[in-house]
């Protein structure tokens, strides 16, 4: 049995899909290296599944481990950083 | 004490510096990193900043309790960062810190803005005067994979 998962696009990912969210399909007890496929499947371009490589899945509150199990409805993903 | 925020407003450094005050506290540090207009010998006009705010926030926090935790619980503690697009000369980020004395003002304000750069969800897109823009390669927060 599969669970949707909302994942929040931030940065150069709103490049690709402007439209600032992707609904993707894992398994009820998947875990982040599961929504990492199911994202590396539902993103369009080359340069968006490049830069999947290099980013972080997390909540509202914490950026989540490949191992850990997925614990909300959705999370975000998160591509390399450089505020200021 | 702590205060971190976002916002789409322009960044004001007297409100870090008041924040940053006490009778006791006899140094104060105050950085502001504004919008540079060359980036990599790119003529830039302005960066638009996108961020995750609830997550922001969060670190935020984490950040300047880590630093009263090495440099004094007694500290004043400011961090705030811009949101949306930015012309050249504009502050995007404003970190403060106020102590008893200087030494730890000085090294707290630096840690500040250093976590921030590579831990803070915040990502940039420069636009340049020919007309294209580019969102800049950053620091990966992937823990492992």
């Amino acid at each position: 049995m599969n669970r949707s998962i909302n994942v929040r696009l931030f940065g150069a990912f709103r490049q690709s899909h402007p439209e600032s969210s992707l609904t993707v399909e894992i398994p009820e007890q998947g875990r982040v290296a599961d929504l990492r496929q199911a994202m590396e499947a539902a993103l369009e371009s080359e340069n968006a599944r490049s830069l999947l490589k290099a980013s972080a899945f997390a909540t509202d509150t914490a950026v989540l481990d490949d191992q850990d199990p997925v614990p909300e409805q959705e999370v975000s993903i998160l591509p390399p950083v450089c505020g200021g | 004490m702590i205060h971190v925020d976002i916002t789409e407003a322009v960044l004001d450094p007297l409100a870090a510096l008041s924040h940053c005050s006490s009778d006791a506290h006899g140094a104060a540090d105050l950085f502001v990193g504004r919008v540079r207009n060359i980036n990599d010998g790119r003529n830039v006009t302005a960066v638009s900043y996108d961020l995750h705010p609830q997550l922001c926030r969060s670190i935020f926090g984490e950040i300047c309790a880590e630093a009263m935790e090495q440099w004094g619980q007694d500290l004043h503690v400011y961090l705030v960062h811009r949101l949306g697009r930015l012309a050249v000369g504009e502050a995007s980020v404003i970190t403060a810190v106020s102590s008893g004395h200087r030494d730890d003002s000085f090294k707290a304000c630096r840690y500040l803005i250093e976590q921030m750069k590579v831990r803070a969800p915040i990502w940039k897109q420069e636009h340049y005067t020919d007309g294209d823009s580019e969102w800049i390669k950053g620091h990966a927060l992937r823990n492992s994979g």
